[in-house]
């Protein structure tokens, strides 16, 4: 079992699109079911790295489309459980090395299907071996990295952050067990990202973007220290640099002052501000119809820009996207989780 | 699967495909996953030999995204420099009596044998990603790896040939940034690079690379990374130079110089707009992200500074009575400015309401934006 390969099939150009812009489900699901089916292609074989993330990415659209069945729960997770090593952490696909990035996307997959316990029933303590492993890549200064080899980024640590909550693991979770990592020194390291213009860095001192705020965002949401940590004053300076990155001519976001927009944006950027009760400042109208020109209308799966190719990473962002924006037919998304709302309310017990 | 700018053109599916086409790509595949499969069953069975190597070069040429097959080139790396550690060619050999031409090298750069080799496997792997950083310069694994080696360098070789190593590093990311002035990775492994250098060195860089912003701020001002970079190296240089509160508000009026032409150069320009908001908020208590220029800085020097940048910003309007930012800059200023004096005359209720106006009607995109101020500025 095992889904992706964008990019997808050659649509119509973008002037040759209705001016009634809907959004096609059933195209995206029938696009995002053939993904497995494309052996036959190079671009297969070369996305092999990203496989179990593109099975996330499918499947999160396809929950939030309404099609939570489409891909066939015990396959999914026999593909998952196959990429698990000895030492609790996910490669992208059987074969490949363990990584913070795909240990997480395992995680997601198994809370959204609900399959942890068919994991704790292939390996007993299932769930505490991955969540040590995630554990054991805190550095000292508490941010993560992303394996052995030690490249560190506030993407890995929001990753450890939100894995290790589906699990149930951080402390608050369970307190009568000691602490498995120290969350004080990992939010510490994310304000130490915070920069004059109210946006974050993927280091101390980087530059603001877009999707370095998400994941800083989404580590402070999930410790719980977003409001007290921001303030209004905090909120309205980012809120700011966030609202600046809608372009008036496409409607679609950008991810840094001066660059192009993309799809993605639609995710990274709407999902801060909706964290921090400023989506209004963007235009949605604006935005739907800009995530709507990027879709293929004939054979589904959406593009990071109108006319080009199509691939299930920008198909995934475009629907969370609209999902954010109250797009209708499209399920809620949890905005620090990227997943149904209602999946991660009940894995959170909330 | 995660593609970017790359164009839609029809005959991209296997249905579209010709038949030759299509045995065309059978071919691929079968070549690069029997590549794959050749290099992983070596790394298996712990075949680390240069051939092994070799093969992990080939198939990274074809897919860098691929990161274990970095991690086994890394693997295979480590392998080679613990052999070369064990073999007893870690001590500086005595080549009075007519040595091994390699030794009598090592000898002269103050290296041990097995220090020299090491030196020459990591200068060939980063020479190796040269041509890979140029074609796919946004390949995190890539920047990764030649991070890897860098620290790699550093553990086992002395400090001063690290730092050469480290050093070399600038001269690669000022081609990089200077074909891709905004390139992530090259301005955030430009700081990475900047800290290695200094700590080993034991001298800061902060006067050069401040001069390296300048430089890249006169080639495009609409740089925004180059303008950030220098936003974080002013407070260190500052102190630095043991600037006293003179000289620091010589150099603030300096950098208020720069910025004011740029904005007349180019007002639409948001990076410049965001610098401008940077040297605002050195001179704003309540942003704790941004440390102050000035030392000590009283509420005098905030509002005489706000003043003249009210006063600037103004000045701005004539010609480009159309530029949202300049409404922005004038509310945000306006309402610092009540903040901290409340009761004056520099800026009016009338005023901040007219400008609010003009914004709304520039910028309707972000209207939900401008009807929360106007509940906050109580307009
Ligand atoms: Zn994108």
């Amino acid at each position: 079992m095992s889904l992706v390969a964008g990019p997808g099939r050659g649509g119509v150009a973008d002037d040759q699109l209705p001016d009634e812009l809907k959004l096609v489900i059933d195209k995206h699901v029938a696009y995002i079911q053939s993904l497995d089916s494309r052996r036959n292609e190079l671009e297969y074989h070369l996305t092999e790295h990203l496989r179990i993330s593109g099975i996330y990415w499918g499947l999160t659209a396809l929950h939030l489309l309404g099609r939570p069945d489409v891909l066939p729960r015990e396959g999914v997770i026999d593909f998952v459980l196959s990429c698990l090593h000895e030492n609790g952490g996910f490669g992208a696909a059987p074969g490949h090395d363990p990584h913070m990035l795909y240990t997480v996307s395992a995680v997601q997959i198994l809370a959204m299907v609900d399959g942890f316990a068919e994991l704790e029933k292939k390996i007993p303590d299932g769930k505490t071996i991955i969540a040590k492993y995630i554990a054991g890549l805190q550095q000292p200064n508490g941010t993560f990295a992303g394996d052995e080899w030690g490249e560190t980024d506030t993407r890995f640590l929001y990753g450890a952050l939100n894995a290790l909550s589906l699990l149930n693991m951080l402390h608050h979770q369970q307190p009568e067990q000691s602490p498995l990592i120290n969350v004080t020194a990992a939010t510490d390291h994310i304000k130490a990202c915070h920069n004059f213009d109210g946006g974050f860095g993927v280091m101390p001192g980087a530059e603001s973007h877009s999707g370095q705020i998400f994941t800083c965002l989404g580590a402070l949401s999930i410790t719980g220290e977003l409001d007290s940590y921001l303030g209004e004053e905090g909120k309205d300076r980012l809120g700011a640099w966030l609202s600046e990155r809608q372009l008036d001519d496409s409607g679609g976001l950008n991810g840094r002052p001066m660059k192009l927009v993309d799809v993605c944006y639609a995710w990274w950027v709407g999902t801060s501000l909706a964290m921090i009760d400023r989506l209004h400042w963007i235009d949605k109208k604006k935005l739907t119809a800009f995530i709507l020109r990027c879709q293929d209308p004939e054979q589904g799966g959406v593009a990071d820009r109108p006319g080009d190719m199509v691939d299930v990473f920008h198909t995934h962002f475009a629907v969370a996207g609209l999902s954010l924006i109250g797009y209708p037919g499209v399920l809620e998304v949890d905005p620090a989780y990227c997943m149904p709302k209602h999946l991660v309310d009940k894995v959170l017990g909330r | 699967m995660a593609s970017h700018g790359v164009p839609r053109v029809s005959g991209a599916t296997s249905l579209d495909k010709s038949e030759q086409a299509r045995a065309k790509e059978r071919k691929q595949i079968e070549s690069y996953k029997n590549l794959e499969k050749d290099v992983t069953d070596r790394i298996r069975a712990k075949d680390y030999s240069n051939a092994t190597f070799q093969l992990t070069s080939k198939l990274l040429g074809q897919n860098p995204e691929y990161y274990t097959i970095w991690n086994y080139r890394r693997v295979l790396l480590q392998d080679v420099f613990a052999r070369e550690l064990k073999s007893g060619n870690d001590a500086i050999t005595d080549t009075s009596n007519g040595g091994s031409p390699d030794a009598e090298t090592a000898k002269k750069a103050g290296l041990t044998l097995a220090q020299q080799e090491i030196s020459l496997l990591i200068k060939e792997d980063l020479q190796f990603l040269i041509p890979l950083l140029k074609q796919f310069p946004k390949c995190y694994w890539i920047w990764n790896h030649r991070s890897w080696l860098l620290t790699t360098a550093t553990i086992h070789l002395p400090a001063g040939t690290a730092v050469q190593f480290w050093r070399g590093e600038l001269a690669l990311i000022g081609k990089m940034l200077a074909l891709d002035s905004r390139n992530f990775h090259g301005w955030g492994y430009r700081r990475t690079v900047v800290n290695e250098v200094e700590r080993l060195g034991g001298k800061s860089m902060a006067e050069q690379e401040f001069e390296y912003t300048t430089k890249m701020i006169n080639t495009n001002l609409s740089n925004f990374s180059a303008w950030h970079y220098r936003s974080q190296l002013i407070p260190r240089l500052l102190s630095e130079r043991q600037a006293g509160n003179d000289e620091r508000r010589k150099f603030l009026d300096a950098e208020f110089e720069l910025i004011t032409q740029a904005l007349y150069t180019d007002p639409y320009d948001q990076s410049l707009w965001f610098y401008h908001q940077y040297l605002m908020s050195t001179l704003d208590p309540a942003n704790a992200q941004s440390p102050s220029v000035l030392d000590p800085c009283t509420n005098a020097d905030r509002l005489s500074y706000l003043e003249q940048e009210l006063d600037n910003v103004k000045d701005m309007l004539d010609g480009a009575e159309d530029c949202k930012y300049i409404y922005q800059a004038l509310l945000d200023y306006s309402r610092r400015y009540i903040d901290i004096e409340a009761g004056n005359k520099k800026v009016t209720t009338m005023e901040m309401r007219q400008w609010l106006d003009e914004l709304r009607k520039l910028d309707p995109l972000r209207e939900g934006r401008w009807s929360d101020l106007e509940v906050k500025l109580g307009l």
